[in-house]
């Protein structure tokens, strides 16, 4: 049961008889979940951190308890759940342990009440450390912690807190951000997640906070591999000239994917210079490597690209793969979306939104299917939004623009 | 927690003793618990009402079945790291429900919350505590290099909207803060019940759900007031 990796370049070729540039995706197909398994999904041991400073009081506060109540009753004694709440102080509420009797978190969760500073770090660092207690190598050690506000209590820097939340990711355990509302900081939980190596969520509504949570326990039941690399290394003088879906490095210089989940797939897109080619002559190698839940140490697997040659003449004939062009033209809004969001950072709302309307001109070149249909209507939405509200439109951006790299939960409000 | 105990008083009579003293209630709860249990502490649990009042034969207080179970369930989960707001309402329960709540916990190591005794700290469980451990050193020590900033605070807003939805008819949100604390006892909410009568409820204290677990716990408060009632008279 193991994923496997495709090229599909967007042309079927590459030139004998001079340089070209090749465009390709390379797909990470996971497969489906086997039958037989479905009954046992690995073990979950999660810590769920809740801020409660002052800012959540009220509805969020209520459906945060409501929606943590949901996901104690969704586990079972095989999982383990911690509870932890965070203001300027940070209070273990339930110890990590088997979710034998969900009354008892249950019982606990509504004692949350709203409080005053938001320690995200701290907060953080002490659910970590409950799934730390328990670490399960056989099982998903994850802490998903939710907050509606920027961190101003302890450690605040995106960077530096994306740099612990990383090196916790190295020691097995991993983490989703979630923000909600509008005061959260979206670099940071984007950079948080990415570092965590979990699923990044923005919830606009409190109310969708129980369907994230139980698309998070879904994702989880269906990981096939976490910490998942992909390494390119180049053959013969080609050269990789980008990686579409700016994905983080790892240490040793690979590509950082998100989790693999069974029935998914991940498309990276390419650019590689190459100079005339020869016949047979190796351009790339391409190495996957994850852990498993089920199986000790890394797995990997490889794969070799090699393509036919042509003159430059013939290769200008061929007929582009349309689903390769579609598909590398979402990476590029993705990518330029953030170019917009540097813009709104300057102040210098013409420029966004002109940015904006070229990723649309661009998408209105291609095939109109329901993918390119749908991302021009969240385009056309964040230029409306970002003349109204330009807190909200910065945020969905760079949402949007992390989900080349990240797992990143879309809620149905997304569809509009 | 020793099952075949549990079984003896899951039996009831079959357990022999169904009326203690207060020592004797020591004792068989502490043997059980492995922990000496201080006559302050099973006072300090029924002032706050966490278990029934004892009853009385003569001057002495009499204990039965129900305060050992309820006692045996507050210090197995208070063990485990749950405070006493929380576990409040799950020691309301009834007699049936305390033993079967004894019996899950039972089947859990106790001692250090949660952990499990059966498997040995693995290679990658101490790296991660110890990366951990790192961190929160290193936060610390920043933490006391920093000004820790004036309180800014309250910055609340009204605190504890929803977690009584069906109070809510009769409740004043008019919740009186009492300064900031990062004790969240310090705030009381106050609901008006009847002209010149008003509760005043700890947000640390927590409402049981709806259904039979609050009915019985509202039995309870109301059974407490009774008896304050009538010691006034």
């Amino acid at each position: 049961m193991n994923p496997c990796l495709h090229f599909r370049p967007l042309r079927p070729a590459v030139a004998s008889d001079g340089a070209s540039t090749l465009e390709l995706l390379i797909t990470v197909g996971s497969p489906e979940r086997p039958a037989t398994s479905s009954a046992q999904r690995p073990p979950l041991n999660l810590a769920l951190v809740i801020d409660r400073s002052g800012s959540m009081a009220g509805s969020k506060l209520s459906h945060a308890r409501k929606a943590a109540r949901f996901l104690a009753g969704e586990l079972t004694e095989r999982d383990r759940l911690a509870i932890v709440t965070f203001d300027e102080d940070v209070t273990v509420l339930v110890p990590s342990q088997p979710v034998r009797d969900p009354l008892l978190f249950v019982s606990a969760i509504n004692t949350i009440t709203a409080g005053g500073c938001t320690a995200l770090f701290d907060g953080w660092l002490a659910g970590a450390t409950q799934v730390a207690t328990q670490l399960n190598s056989q099982g998903l050690n994850r802490v998903l912690l939710l907050s509606d506000g920027k961190a101003n209590e302890g450690l605040t820097d995106a960077m530096g807190i994306a740099a612990k939340v990383e090196g916790l990711t190295q020691r097995g355990i991993s983490t989703s951000a979630f923000g909600l509302g509008r005061g959260f900081d979206e670099d940071l939980m984007g950079a948080i997640a990415a570092a965590g190596d979990g699923t990044l969520a923005q919830i606009e509504s409190p109310q969708q906070l129980a369907d994230l949570y139980a698309s998070e326990l879904q994702g989880l039941a269906s990981t096939l591999g976490r910490k998942v690399s992909l390494g390119i290394r180049t053959r013969n003088g080609a050269e990789l000239l980008d990686v579409l879906n700016d994905h983080p490095r790892t240490t040793a210089g690979n590509f950082q994917l998100p989790n693999l989940r069974y029935g998914q797939e991940l498309s990276v897109g390419l650019r590689l210079q190459l100079p005339a080619w020869t016949p047979n002559q190796e351009i790339a190698t391409v190495r996957l490597a994850w852990d498993s839940p089920e199986a000790d140490g890394r797995q990997q697997r490889s794969e070799t690209l090699t393509l036919p040659v042509l003159p430059q003449r013939d290769l200008d004939g061929l007929d582009a793969d349309l689903q390769v062009a579609e598909q590398l033209a979402l990476l590029q809004a993705n990518r330029q979306r953030r170019q917009a969001i540097e813009e709104l950072d300057r102040g210098d709302l013409q420029s966004a939104l002109a940015s904006i309307a070229g990723i649309d001109m661009q998408l209105a070149g291609l095939p109109q299917s329901d993918a390119v249909q749908r991302e021009r209507r969240l385009l056309a939405e964040k230029q409306a939004l970002m003349q109204q509200d330009r807190n909200l439109s910065r945020k969905r951006l760079r949402r949007e623009s992390l989900r080349s790299s990240l797992s990143v939960w879309e809620g149905r409000d997304d569809q509009a | 927690m020793d099952h075949s105990t549990l079984a003896l008083l899951a039996g009831g009579d079959a357990a022999g003793l169904e009326v203690y003293g207060l020592e004797q209630l020591l004792a068989v709860a502490g043997e059980q618990l492995g922990e000496e249990i201080s006559p302050r502490t099973v006072r300090l649990y029924a002032t706050q009402g966490l278990i029934d009042r004892p009853g009385k034969e003569g001057r002495s207080a009499i204990y039965g079945r129900r305060h050992l179970l309820q006692l045996l369930l507050i210090r197995t989960l208070a063990r485990r790291g749950l405070s006493l707001a929380a576990i409040a309402p799950l020691a309301a329960c009834s007699d049936a429900e305390l033993l079967e709540q004894l019996l899950h916990l039972g089947e859990q190591p106790a001692g250090e919350p949660g952990c499990d005794a059966s498997s040995p700290a693995s290679t990658e469980q101490q790296e991660a505590l110890a990366y951990l451990q790192s961190l929160q050193s290193e936060s610390e020590s920043s933490a006391s290099r920093r000004e820790r900033s004036p309180s800014l605070l309250p910055l609340l807003g009204s605190p504890l909207s929803a977690s009584s939805p069906s109070l809510s008819p009769r409740r004043s949100l008019t919740p009186r803060t009492a300064g900031r604390s990062s004790a969240a006892s310090s705030r009381w909410h106050r609901f008006s019940l009847a002209p010149g009568v008003e509760l005043h409820l700890s947000e640390a204290a927590s409402i049981p759900p709806a259904g039979d677990r609050r009915e019985a716990w509202l039995m309870r408060l109301l059974d407490r007031l009774r008896e304050q009632l009538d010691n006034e008279g």
